[in-house]
Formats: C-alpha cells, sequence, structure tokens
C-alpha cells in the first residue's frame, strides 16, 4: 500500500483524484485526532489537577493523610497572621495543644474537604472482589455448560440470545433490581452483600458471553482428538479445552472488573454511603461485616461533586478522588488490554 | 464435585457415547451416574443457576412495575371523584393567564436591556418602562379575585380526594381478605377461613358521601363563572388601555395581544368544559397505563395532585442521545476508516488501544468532569461573538442537555469506533484487492467497495452506541441540569441548550427517597421496565441487521 514507489500505474500527484483523496485523508485524520485530543484533554486536566492532592513534593511523595485518613470536615482559619488548614483531627489536636476552645473558635469550615479517602478505596475493592467472585464462578461455569454440554437446541438458543442481550441493558436497571430483590424484599438493606449480588448479576452476561466465545474459538479438532484417544468429555475439557480458552476468558474477566469497579448506578442504593467513619473490619460480628453499607470511590466522587456546595477546597478533594479512581481503572483496563493483544499473539489456528 | 470427575483415570477407558456396552461396566457409578454425567449436571446446574437469576430480573422488574395500574387507577378515579379535575380545569385557565404577566416582564427586561445598550442607565432605563411595569401590575391585580377562589376549591377538593383514597384502600384490603377467606373456604380450611373473615371485618371503612361532598365544590360554579366574566371585561378594557411600548418590542406586544385574545377563548372553553363535567364518567382501563406512556407531566411531592407521565423523560433522554449520537457517529466512523483504511502501522498500534482506553473512563469521572469543567466552558463560549447570531445566546444555564450530550458522545465514540473498525476488519480482502487492482484510489475504493460491504456492521454499530448513551446514568443525572419539562419548542436551537431530566437520571435520583410499595416506587420501576425494553429492542435490531446484511461471514 506504499505511495512512494513510483511506478507506469501511479496516479498523477497533481490530478484532482489525487488531491480529493489528500483532503479526504487530512480530514478523518483530524478526526481522529481530535479525539485523541479531547480524551487526552480530560485525562491531563484531572491527571493535572488531582497530582497536587495525591502526591507532594517532599518524601514521601504522596500525600500520606489523602490515602490513609476519612473524609472530614476541612477548618479554614488565621492564626497570628498565617493561613491554615486542617481536617478536623488535626484541629482538635491542634486547639488542644494550643489551649484553645475549639468548639468557640471560630473557622471557615468545608465539609468532606478534609482527611481522606480510605474508606472509599477499600469500599470499592471489597465490592469489587466480592462481586468478581460471585460473577466468576457462576459466569464461567456457565459458559462451559453452554459450549460443551449444550445440545443446539432451540431453547438454548433463545437462552444464548436473551444474555446476549441482557449485556447491553443499562446498569441503573441493574441498580433498580437490587434495590427492589435485595435490600428491600429480602431485607438485606443497604448492605456489602446486596452490592456484591447486584453487580455480579450485572456483569453476569458479559462474562458469560465472552467466555462461552473464546471457549468456542478453540478448534473442534482438539476435542476430537482427545476424544478419539478415549478421554472423557470432562478430560477432554480439562486439557484441552480449557487450557487455549483460558487467556480469552482472563482477558473478558479482567475487562468486566473494570466495569465493576468503575459502576456508579447499581451501588448507589444498594451498597454506598455517603459518609461512614467506620473501617468495614470494624465490624460488630462476622455477619454485621456482610450487612454493613461501604463508601465506595465511584459514589464519593458523585457525592462531592453534585451534593456539597463548590468551591477551591472542595474542588481540591473532587480532582484527588477522581485521579485515584482513574488510577485504579485504568491500570485494570490497560492490563486487559495488554493481556488481550498477548493472547491475540500466542494462539493462532 | 469437582473431586469426584477426577477419579481414577484408569476407570475411565472410554468416551460416553461411544457404544457404552463394553467399557460401561467397569466406570464408577453414583445413584446411577457415572462421574461425566455429575460433571455435566454441576456445569449444567450452574447455568441453570445463572439463567434462573437472569430472569429473575426480568420478572421482578415487571412484577414491580405491573403493580403500578392498579394504584395508578385508584390516583384516577380519586382524582375525578373528589373534583379535584374539576378544580384542575380551573387552574388550567389560570395559568394560561398568569402566562400574560410573565410575557410583559420579560418584554420590559428585553426592552431594559435594550436601552442599556444603548447608553442608558439602568435608572432612566427602569423609569423609561414604568408604565409597562404598573400595567403588568394591574394584570397581576385583575387575576387576585380568580386565584384566591380556585385556591379555596382546591383546599376542599384536596381533602376529600385524601379521604377518599383512604376509603378505596380500605375497600379494596377488605376485598382481598374476603377474597382469601373464599379461597381457603374453597380448600376446606375453615380456621385459616374464619381468621380472614374476622380481618376483614376489623377492617372498618369510613363511609364518605363523595357526590355531597363534590357538590359543594361544583356548586359554586355560579361564582366562578361570575368572577371569571368580571376577569374577562377587565382583560378587555386592559387591552384597549395598553401603554405605548418602544418600537424594539412592538413584536412582543403584538404577540402579547393575541395572546390575550387566545386567553379569552380559553376562558370560554373553560367554563363549557366546566358546565359539562361529570364526575361519573367512566375512567377508561387504558387510561392507566397510557396517563404513564403519554403523560406529559412527571410531578411528585406535590400538594395539588401528583403525575407519573414519562414523555418528559423520554424527550430528555432521547434528545441527549442524539446531540451526543450527532457528534460521535461522525468521529467514531471517521476514526474507524482513519485507522482501517489510511493509518500507518505504527498509527494504529497506537490510536486503537488509546480509543478502546477511553470506554474504560468510567461514567461518573466523565460526568464530574463536566460538572467542574465542560459546562463553565459551554456557557463561556456561548457568549463569545461569533455565537451571537444564535437566538437565546449567550445560555444561562451550565448544566443542560447539550453539556450531557457532547459529554456522552465521548462515551459513545469508543462503542462505535471499535464495532464499526471491526466490520471493515472483516471486509474479504480480495475486494479491496480487485477494486484497487482496476485502477481505482484508495478513497475510491473505500467509499464505494468497503464502506458499503461493511454498513451493516456499522449500523449495528451506531445502534449499540446509542444503547449505551441512552443507559448512561451518572453523566446525565450530573451534567444535564434535572429539570422536569418539555420544553417550548419555538425557542428553535436554543432547545437544545435547555436542562432536561431523563429516564436513567430519575431513578437515580429519587429511589433512595421513594416509600417501598407507594405508586411512585412503582412508578420508578415501571420507567426502568420501560429502559430496559429500548435497550433490548435495541440490541436485538443491531444483532438482527449485523447477521441479516453482513457479507463477511458467508
Amino acid at each position: 500500500m506504499s505511495e512512494s514507489k513510483a511506478h507506469i500505474f501511479r496516479h498523477n500527484p497533481r490530478s484532482w483524484t489525487h488531491r480529493k483523496e489528500r483532503i479526504a485523508m487530512c480530514f478523518l485524520r483530524m478526526m481522529t485526532y481530535f479525539i485523541i485530543f479531547c480524551a487526552s484533554y480530560l485525562f491531563l486536566d484531572i491527571a493535572i489537577k488531582g497530582a497536587g492532592t495525591v502526591f507532594s513534593s517532599s518524601f514521601p511523595f504522596v500525600n500520606v493523610e489523602f490515602l490513609s485518613g476519612s473524609p472530614q470536615t476541612l477548618h479554614v482559619f488565621e492564626w497570628q497572621g498565617e493561613k491554615l488548614e486542617m481536617s478536623d483531627a488535626q484541629f482538635r489536636a491542634w486547639a488542644t495543644a494550643n489551649a484553645i476552645d475549639a468548639a468557640g473558635f471560630k473557622t471557615d469550615t468545608y465539609a468532606y474537604s478534609g482527611g481522606g479517602i480510605l474508606p472509599a478505596i477499600i469500599g470499592t475493592v471489597l465490592l469489587v472482589i466480592g462481586s468478581m467472585i460471585i460473577a466468576l464462578v457462576l459466569g464461567i461455569l456457565s459458559a462451559i455448560y453452554l459450549s460443551e454440554y449444550a445440545r443446539d437446541t432451540k431453547f438454548i438458543r433463545a437462552i444464548r440470545l436473551s444474555i446476549v442481550n441482557l449485556a447491553g441493558v443499562p446498569s441503573i436497571v441493574y441498580g433498580l433490581f437490587g434495590m427492589g430483590l435485595f435490600v428491600l424484599y429480602l431485607g438485606w438493606g443497604v448492605s456489602l452483600i446486596a452490592g456484591w449480588f447486584t453487580l455480579a448479576f450485572m456483569v453476569l452476561p458479559i462474562i458469560i458471553t465472552a467466555s462461552e466465545q473464546s471457549l468456542r474459538a478453540v478448534p473442534k479438532g482438539f476435542r476430537e482428538g482427545a476424544l478419539a484417544l478415549g478421554a472423557t468429555k470432562w478430560q477432554t475439557i480439562r486439557t484441552n479445552v480449557l487450557p487455549y480458552a483460558l487467556p480469552g476468558i482472563l482477558t473478558s474477566s479482567v475487562l468486566s472488573v473494570a466495569r465493576v469497579a468503575g459502576e456508579t448506578a447499581p451501588i448507589m442504593f444498594t451498597a454506598a454511603y455517603a459518609m461512614r467513619d467506620k473501617m468495614p473490619w470494624e465490624a460488630d460480628s462476622v455477619t454485621g461485616f456482610f450487612t454493613q453499607g461501604v463508601m465506595a470511590l465511584p459514589y464519593h466522587i458523585y457525592v462531592v461533586s453534585s451534593k456539597i456546595p463548590q468551591n477551591e477546597y472542595t474542588a481540591r478533594m473532587q480532582y484527588g478522588t477522581a485521579l485515584v479512581f482513574m488510577i485504579v481503572v485504568a491500570s485494570i483496563a490497560l492490563l486487559s488490554i495488554y493481556l488481550r493483544q498477548r493472547a491475540r499473539e500466542r494462539y493462532r489456528w | 464435585m469437582n473431586k469426584a470427575a477426577d477419579t481414577d483415570p484408569n476407570q475411565e477407558t472410554g468416551y460416553k457415547t461411544a457404544t457404552a456396552g463394553n467399557f460401561r461396566s467397569r466406570r464408577l457409578h453414583f445413584l446411577g451416574l457415572d462421574s461425566d454425567d455429575i460433571v455435566k449436571a454441576f456445569f449444567g446446574g450452574n447455568a441453570t443457576l445463572a439463567i434462573i437469576v437472569l430472569l429473575l430480573i426480568m420478572f421482578f422488574l415487571f412484577k414491580e412495575g405491573s403493580g403500578f395500574a392498579g394504584q395508578n387507577a385508584t390516583e384516577l378515579v380519586s382524582f375525578r371523584q373528589s373534583g379535584l379535575e374539576y378544580v384542575d380545569l380551573m387552574r388550567s385557565q389560570l395559568n394560561a393567564f398568569n402566562d400574560l404577566p410573565r410575557h410583559l416582564s420579560k418584554m420590559e427586561a428585553e426592552d431594559i436591556k435594550f436601552r442599556m445598550k444603548e447608553g442608558d442607565e439602568l435608572k432612566e432605563a427602569r423609569e423609561h418602562t414604568k408604565e409597562l411595569r404598573d400595567y403588568t401590575m394591574e394584570l397581576r391585580k385583575a387575576v387576585r379575585p380568580l386565584d384566591r377562589h380556585i385556591k379555596e376549591l382546591s383546599e376542599t377538593s384536596i381533602v376529600l380526594r385524601d379521604a377518599y383514597k383512604t376509603y378505596l384502600n380500605r375497600c379494596q384490603e377488605k376485598d382481598n381478605l374476603q377474597r382469601e377467606a373464599d379461597k381457603a373456604a374453597r380448600r376446606g380450611n375453615t380456621e385459616l377461613e374464619n381468621r380472614f373473615r374476622a380481618e376483614a371485618a376489623a377492617v372498618r371503612i369510613a363511609s364518605i358521601d363523595v357526590a355531597a361532598r363534590r357538590a359543594t365544590v361544583t356548586n359554586r360554579l355560579p361564582e366562578f363563572l361570575a368572577i371569571n366574566a368580571e376577569l374577562r371585561a377587565k382583560l378587555g378594557v386592559l387591552l384597549e388601555n395598553a401603554p405605548a411600548v418602544d418600537r424594539e418590542v412592538e413584536d412582543e406586544m403584538r404577540r402579547f395581544r393575541s395572546k390575550a385574545q387566545r386567553f379569552i377563548e380559553v376562558s370560554l372553553q373553560t367554563e363549557d368544559k366546566l358546565r359539562s363535567w361529570d364526575a361519573e364518567r367512566p375512567m377508561p382501563f387504558s387510561r392507566r397505563i397510557t396517563s404513564f406512556l403519554f403523560g406529559r407531566d412527571w410531578v411528585t411531592n406535590s400538594y395539588f395532585q401528583d403525575w407519573y407521565g414519562v414523555l418528559p423523560l423520554l424527550y430528555g433522554s432521547v434528545v441527549v442521545s442524539f446531540i451526543a449520537l450527532f457528534f460521535a457517529v461522525p468521529l467514531g466512523i471517521a476514526g474507524a476508516v482513519y485507522v482501517n483504511q489510511f493509518a500507518s502501522h505504527s498509527e494504529q498500534k497506537f490510536i486503537k488501544p488509546y480509543i478502546e482506553f477511553i470506554s474504560a473512563i468510567p461514567s461518573v469521572v466523565i460526568g464530574f468532569f463536566g460538572v467542574i469543567v465542560w459546562g463553565q466552558f459551554v456557557r463561556e463560549a456561548s457568549g463569545w461573538a461569533i455565537f451571537s447570531w444564535i437566538p437565546g445566546f449567550p445560555i444561562s444555564e451550565r448544566l443542560n442537555a447539550f453539556t450531557a450530550g457532547c459529554l456522552l458522545a465521548l462515551m459513545a465514540i469508543p462503542t462505535i469506533f471499535t464495532l464499526a473498525e471491526d466490520a471493515l476488519n472483516n471486509v474479504p480482502k480480495a475486494f479491496k484487492e480487485a477494486s484497487l487492482a482496476v485502477g481505482a484510489t484508495r478513497l475510491q475504493t473505500t467509499i464505494r467497495i468497503v464502506i458499503p460491504t461493511a454498513l451493516s456492521g456499522m449500523i449495528s454499530a451506531v445502534l449499540l452506541g446509542f444503547g449505551r448513551v441512552i443507559g448512561e446514568t451518572m453523566v446525565v443525572l450530573l451534567c444535564a441540569g434535572n429539570r422536569i419539562s418539555i420544553p417550548d419548542f419555538s425557542d428553535g436551537f436554543s432547545t437544545l441548550f435547555q436542562p432536561v431530566h431523563t429516564m436513567t437520571g430519575i431513578v437515580a435520583q429519587e429511589m433512595g427517597e421513594v416509600v417501598s410499595g407507594s405508586i411512585h416506587y412503582r412508578a420508578l420501576f415501571l420507567v426502568g421496565t420501560l429502559l430496559f425494553f429500548i435497550s433490548l429492542a435495541i440490541n436485538y435490531m443491531a444483532q438482527k441487521i449485523m447477521r441479516r446484511y453482513s457479507i463477511a461471514e458467508k
């Protein structure tokens, strides 16, 4: 396709056709780079403004309080000619140290603008781990059944079609379902476990569809070879199908991890609290661990960007949270893109 | 169970279906099943569970949503029986009137703005429009008796409506208990029957004489007619003595006059409607659903009457999606064509993963970006001189349909790009080569051969992008402005810059606060069901198109 080589059938570079082609190509290239520009602007905006909150210029180069504390009220005040900013806990300690009555001392307070986001990070991690375990077990096993065992009857085909279609259902509908069934009907309340199941069912169709596709991509000959040697069906699947389908399955599941971590709508009414002081492991009993609500990064971003008055102090917090969240989700997504590229190169038949 | 499958390999010597006879006896059996059957049953069980769960989702949505029809019937019947509908007719006339002074105020503001541009001080300008302001005041004063009268009537009606609704609910409760008792009786369970009967008897229904109490409202029609006639007379006088206005707003004044004329007609029609209004007119069964599907108001927690009409929300969802697609389709398709047909290898290797990566940005982050950065920018940009020719600019609302639509476009681009690129990739190489061989340029080949061949795939890519956009929640919740109304389309282009509310947004916003089982709760589930069907339809269509017209697969 190289156009550099001059040969006798080459188009005349000064001809109208040729010029038209150049213009069209230029136009298409501009459109493409415009997309990249828009996305990059968004990334950079969040990265640059968020970096000020998450990182610091001195050792240890990250804002420890931001990554290890809970959200708190920020106090801003003047003290001996200096402008001081302190989160609530710091302020109290400072007030005690300077023998000042904390309650009577007048400061400007900004809700949610001090402290850190550790509970939200942990909540997101817990939500992702739990829901992925449920979704992967159910999803991969179902996919194995559908692709290896089930006969190609009308019924199975209808089921397959409905699963594929369910993958496109908006996440808010799953949230609605989770709220109706788990939170209200089964009475679990706003809890970790309700969030797990809601998120798991949201990605289940995606996992089943993708896993089934990678299972089906394994050539028939592999199975027939094993069966011809006298292996049982299960032995065949275990030794000759699963190893080759695994990279594909892995990729799809990593991608659904990114989706689970990034979704807000399904956990809004099933698992997320706007604010919770206790860490999840401080639950009073084993069952209490499952029935507690947690904070989550996406919901935290939603709360701080829509429910509280905006000012420079909250903006800092918002950008910091958004950056941490982007880093978490983006690294998962990058991992999946990397895995997919490798899988594509490794298995070709 | 997995363990059971891994029994000693020596025992598993044959594939099950291969003439079982010889090998079968040597296999380990458990309850008549050999290990392979058990494995199969394990996987099958899992698949069944997953499928049951997914079916449960649909079932649950329908179940919760379907309760809406019944509750809505109670709402509608009590609305009519209590005479609130009657009062509502008067209210809509009142609203029509209130539009007149509003129109004048807007006109005055415009006049002042114009004068200030000419160099007047604010004070001077206001001095100049004083006459107009007084006139507006007169109008407002003229409608006061009507306003008072309607307020009185609606208070009476609301009390009656609430009482009647309680009465209807009680009746229903009793009916249900009675039915349960009958059912128990048929089964011969006397104990249960007696318990239900006792419970049914315990339900106390305070009987209310709806007709009589409603009559206290409807009997005051002559009073209303008198007030109305007086209002019309006053309006006629006022119209004759309208103040002279500046040339700049003369058009507006003319529009005001015609509006006032229309109001007089409306008021006469309202009187006719009131005379012929009949509380006993039957409520058609379909109204229960049509008032949801075609209702133009979504009003909740109001003191007067709640309405659950999905149209404004549907309008919001659709308009936001179309704005998004307006940007996303050309960009996504152009990107796909470029990357697939023209880009160098190294460009391809960079652009493709990058655009795929955009789809991993969480929607809430995009929404946040919209609130903080993009919304601000849109409002600022609307004030630029190059846009001054557009009516309605500069816009006042930072968060509106356009803001949200642009951000949604960013979300739809990766979907459209990836799928369209796949479709282009699936075009057989021979097609392209043949075209190039006969001397077509690359552009000609792309436009005449490659794109038409991949068209079905590209259409379904656009459809799936549409599905993604219409189901998106966080971006519209944060950036669409959340105003529930069908805008006035006479504003033309700037209608796109008005705040809207969407179906996904309303569910996210109101679900946290509703009482479980209330009509509001059910209405939200019904919205969810509608969304579910819309996305199913889009997905299904996309697949159909893809399969129907694809050449590459054959």
